[in-house]
């Protein structure tokens, strides 16, 4: 198998990681610190640390020691420039006395200090570099599991505790992110128990069904964890799990961490489990020469373990013996009290900590255990047990802590993640950053990739020495999902964005439609038709059509309701501000809403079908809010109101203009007559022959149908319509020619024109609120409202020059600010731009005259009350 | 968040299919008090513990609920459809 590593070919073994190929090909340097650029080798191995983080076919600060090697990937390294070998960048640690802990606060006060030299620091620090948009070219997915028993690790006391309720008959789910299941058993051989033994008793339960390699990033509460599965077919970049259990086992381990003396960071100084991992996993000899720094029985086992694979160990020592280790760039040696080791590997039995990110996360309590020498759980959330070595019990500590004494260095690293050292932590708790929680903030130690793992327990040794307080008084910092780090794009799951069309939307395609997102809906914005310039063009066309002639658009996106039952009148009159109760069957009446504190939440129409059934239209946004809102007040009521939305099943469009009547009557027996169907009357009828729903009214302000019908039928419609009106020049018309028309009416768009503060009074609507109604919804705030004097008026307003406002335009009086326009187009019957603004109520009369800020220049302005168009609505009865 | 609740109809289901409604308030009566109907529509009690309040299940069966729960923990100690618009 051979992938490549900047550039050059590496072969690689069945069961080799990234990171194992390259370190068995030579490769010693695996990345450069993010400060410093020292080189660093692999530590590890086993995906805790960030020494191996490199760019693997795309993606940045990959674990290149947990990652399988696969045919063909490519591998990159980070943050070096030229090599990992010759990094040029890593002159800077030659002047790291000006860079002491916290520097960039002390140094860069002045902001204009920062912006300068900002650009190069962040060029010079750092990990791997942000893909090229585009990448993946696979999705990421989701998927929602559920089990009754969850085990987050497939080691010894994982498998047995999957085994054991399995043998229950209870469903298990096992994730585990190792390549293969066994846990230390794959390389460290104890007792008679062997991996594969348990595997196979595992592999033999039908309920127990392992997700792996997988790791859990999270354990949030309801029992739901997070886990992150990487290729888990050849379709998916990552699939985010989502993980419901009703109980969850935590068989994390333990982990190996760093011990701190000068020089700990140079390639070639490793712990004992990525030593072990090497030799009994991929068959690596990881040096000529070792010494084993450490005590007891774990040093005994490792240096027998070396000497197994033909590895020289040129002595063993007690950890605080150690002075520094030796070399620039790789380790040539070790110096300790008595000694001086020549060797290219030493191998440290470090700090073993239990893994319990996620009991921690979760609410599980912490504490410190002098005679384990570890933080270990001594509470557990509800429905969280824990296995195995995580409870810590069998542990033993590595060295002495808080350290008996203290000798800090500027070399001897603390936080391998962002090179903090023994004396930056001594360093910030002498500032003042003495609790362990201010002097992660200050050092940043704890908070890079490794999220702690490495660093946690060497520094907060350290504060407890320095401050005296203990290591249980000192504490750890608090945990926090994710942990280990997730993927941007995973978290945000697939890119996929819901689209709705209505039933029309072929023949807008064919029509040739520019499109308007609104909310998930497509609509037609206006039609580019052969020969036609620009949208300017275009939709003035569109216009003139409804205005002179006939225009249909496509309404479907209202929101529809169909609302039944005795007591409709009711509930209407209770939650809307107009009065619906005295409606007669046949007739149609626009509906406002407002909440409790008076302030305007949707309108649209209202038109009584029969004696019980009545038919709602709202807003295209506001139609799952409406609909939830009558159900809210309809609960525990007993009236007999039954609501369901119509809006997909219903197709709408609207006719309007001169000939609307004309082209109708060849679609439909129903009397369009204006006596026998005058305006805001509703008919149900056949048109086209399909039954449909027709309301007269007038949204763009001329004779017109609102014409709905099943969805089915939506697109015959549109061409019984279209090919009805063909001998009348009709027109089809897109969002935006309806804007301008319905601006020309002075018709506010509830949500455009109204924000969240808006009451009927100041929109000028006051005849909305049919305050001498018993009881409605906003009723008690609209009469304290209605005594109040206006602050702010929606005024209408015609430009008196030749300038057009944009949407939010600035309103000036007196040449200061006063308001902001909310809507404005040119309007042909004017010949010139109107609008409507907020603005002072003092100009909210008759002639006022204000000013409106155009393309960055007061433009004047005059106010009306009046519609731009047809003010008396003649046109609308016609 | 991540809680579940109990839903009535539909079971335990995740609080993303939910809709939060608010605390559960006793409408004043038509005519009541300036202070009774400022205290209703604008003054929240924010309880840091036991609280009952209004989720819709607007993923499942498209009702409204009530719930007790406790707002520290995000325990739902009880689910139901109320018969009183309280």
């Amino acid at each position: 198998m051979i992938f490549h590593f900047n550039g050059k070919p590496v072969e690689a073994r069945e069961g080799d990681t990234v990171a194992s190929a390259l370190y068995r090909s030579g490769q010693r340097i695996f990345s450069r610190s993010f400060k410093y650029h020292r080189p660093r080798g692999l530590l590890c191995a086993n995906g805790k640390c960030p020494n191996c983080l490199m760019n693997v076919d795309g993606a940045p600060n990959i674990r290149t020691c947990i990652t399988p090697a696969r045919e063909g990937m490519r591998v990159e390294h980070q943050n070096a420039w030229p090599s990992l070998e010759l990094d040029y960048l890593s002159f800077g640690q030659h002047f790291d006395w000006l860079m002491p802990v916290g520097w960039y606060y002390k140094m860069f006060t002045d902001p204009a200090s920062w912006h300068a030299v900002e650009p190069y620091i962040r060029k010079a620090a750092g990990l791997g570099r942000a893909p090229e948009p585009g990448y993946p070219d696979r999705e990421y997915e989701h998927s929602h599991r559920q089990a009754e028993v969850a085990v987050i690790g497939g080691g010894p006391a994982g498998l047995a505790a999957a085994i054991e309720a399995g043998g229950r008959g209870e469903q298990v789910i096992l994730v585990d992110d190792q390549a293969a299941l066994g846990g230390h058993l794959r390389y460290r051989k104890s007792g008679a128990e062997t991996p594969e033994a348990l595997v196979a008793r595992l592999r033999q339960m039908p309920s127990v069904e392992v997700i792996a390699p997988a790791y859990c990033f999270g354990l949030y509460e309801g029992g739901l964890l997070g886990v992150l599965q990487v290729n888990p077919h050849a379709g998916a970049a990552e699939r985010l799990i989502h993980l419901r259990a009703r109980r969850v086992v935590v068989a994390t381990g333990v982990y190996e961490a760093p011990l701190t003396f000068v020089k700990n960071d140079l390639p070639g100084v490793m712990l004992s489990s990525a030593a072990e991992r090497l030799i009994h996993l991929h068959g690596i000899t990881p040096g000529r020469s070792a010494v084993v720094v450490g005590e007891g029985p774990r040093a005994e086992e490792i240096a027998t373990v070396l000497r197994s694979a033909g590895v020289e160990v040129a002595g063993t020592t007690a950890p605080n013996l150690v002075v520094s280790a030796r070399g620039t760039s790789c380790l040539t040696g070790l110096q300790t009290r008595d000694f001086d080791f020549p060797c290219d590997l030493v191998v440290v039995c470090g700090h073993r900590i239990p893994d319990a990110g996620l009991i921690a996360q979760a609410g599980g309590r912490i504490d410190w255990n002098a005679a384990t020498g570890a933080f270990m759980p001594v509470e557990l959330p509800p429905n969280v047990t824990a296995v195995g070595e995580v409870n810590g019990l069998s542990l033993t500590p590595a060295v002495e802590l808080p350290p008996p004494e203290l000798s800090p260095s500027k070399r001897a690293f603390v936080c391998f993640c962002s090179d903090v050292t023994t004396s930056d932590i001594v360093d910030g708790i002498g500032e003042g950053f003495d609790r362990i929680e201010t002097l992660k903030r200050y050092t940043t130690t704890t908070m890079g990739p490794c999220q702690g793992r490495m660093c946690q327990l060497p520094a907060i040794g350290i504060c407890a020495r320095t401050t005296g307080r203990g290591m249980q008084e000192t504490g750890t910092t608090t945990s926090r999902p994710p942990n280990p780090s997730v993927t941007l794009g995973a978290l945000a799951g697939p890119r996929h964005h819901p689209i709705r069309r209505t039933p029309m939307h072929d023949r807008h395609e064919a029509l040739g439609a520019v499109w308007l997102d609104m909310g998930d809906w497509k609509r037609p914005r206006y039609y580019k038709t052969a020969g036609c310039g620009g949208e300017k063009q275009c939709v003035e066309e569109e216009y003139r059509a409804v205005r002179e002639r006939a225009g249909v658009i496509d309404v479907s996106t209202l929101g529809k309701l169909d609302v039944k039952g005795r007591d409709t009148g009711k509930l209407l009159d209770k939650v809307y501000t107009n009065r619906f109760s005295d409606l007669k069957p046949g007739r149609v009446r626009y509906a406002a809403l407002c909440d409790e504190a008076g302030i305007m939440l949707d309108d649209g129409t209202t038109s009584r079908l029969s004696e019980n059934r009545w038919f709602l239209t709202t807003t295209t946004g506001n139609l799952d809010f409406v609909q939830q809102w009558l159900e809210w007040w309809l609960v525990g009521s007993g009236w007999d109101v039954h609501v369901t939305n119509l809006t997909s099943g219903m197709a709408s469009v609207n006719l309007a203009g001169p000939a609307a009547r004309d082209v109708l009557r060849k679609l439909t027996d129903c009397d369009l007559d204006t006596k026998a169907f005058p305006y805001m009357a509703c008919r149900e009828a056949a048109v086209a022959g399909v039954p449909a729903v027709l309301m007269r009214i007038g949204f763009v302000g001329e004779t017109g149908w609102e014409i709905h019908i099943p969805a089915e039928s939506g697109a015959h419609l549109w061409d019984a319509v279209m090919k009805a009106g063909a001998e009348f020049g009709i027109r089809a018309f897109g969002v935006e020619a309806q804007r301008v028309l319905r601006l020309e009416k002075r018709h506010v768009i509830v949500g455009v024109d109204t924000d969240a503060l808006t009451n009927p009074f100041e929109a000028g609507m006051e005849w909305i609120a049919k305050l001498d109604k018993d009881d409605f919804i906003g009723k008690a705030s609209l009469e304290r409202l209605r005594a109040l004097p206006a602050q702010q008026c929606l005024v209408g307003f015609v430009m008196m020059e030749e300038a057009l406002p944009e949407d939010g335009a600035a309103v000036l009086i007196d040449g200061k600010l006063a308001g902001r326009v909310t809507s404005a187009r040119y309007s042909p019957v004017n010949g010139k731009a109107v609008g409507l603004a907020w603005t002072s109520a003092s100009v909210a009369r008759e002639g006022a005259e204000i000013m409106v800020r155009v393309d960055g220049r007061p433009a004047r302005a005059r106010v009306t009350g009046q519609a731009f168009y047809d003010p008396e609505g003649a046109r609308l009865r016609m | 968040m991540s809680f579940q609740i109990p839903c009535p109809h539909c079971g335990p289901r995740s609080v993303y299919e939910f809709r939060f409604g608010g605390e559960v308030k006793a409408r004043p009566a038509p005519g009541a008090s300036e202070d009774a109907w400022f205290e209703y529509t604008y003054v929240k009690v924010n309880e840091a513990g036991v609280q009952k309040e209004w989720w819709y299940h607007r993923s499942g069966c498209r009702q409204w609920l009530q719930a007790v729960r406790n707002t520290r923990t995000n325990e739902v100690l009880e689910t139901f459809f109320p018969d009183q618009n309280a």
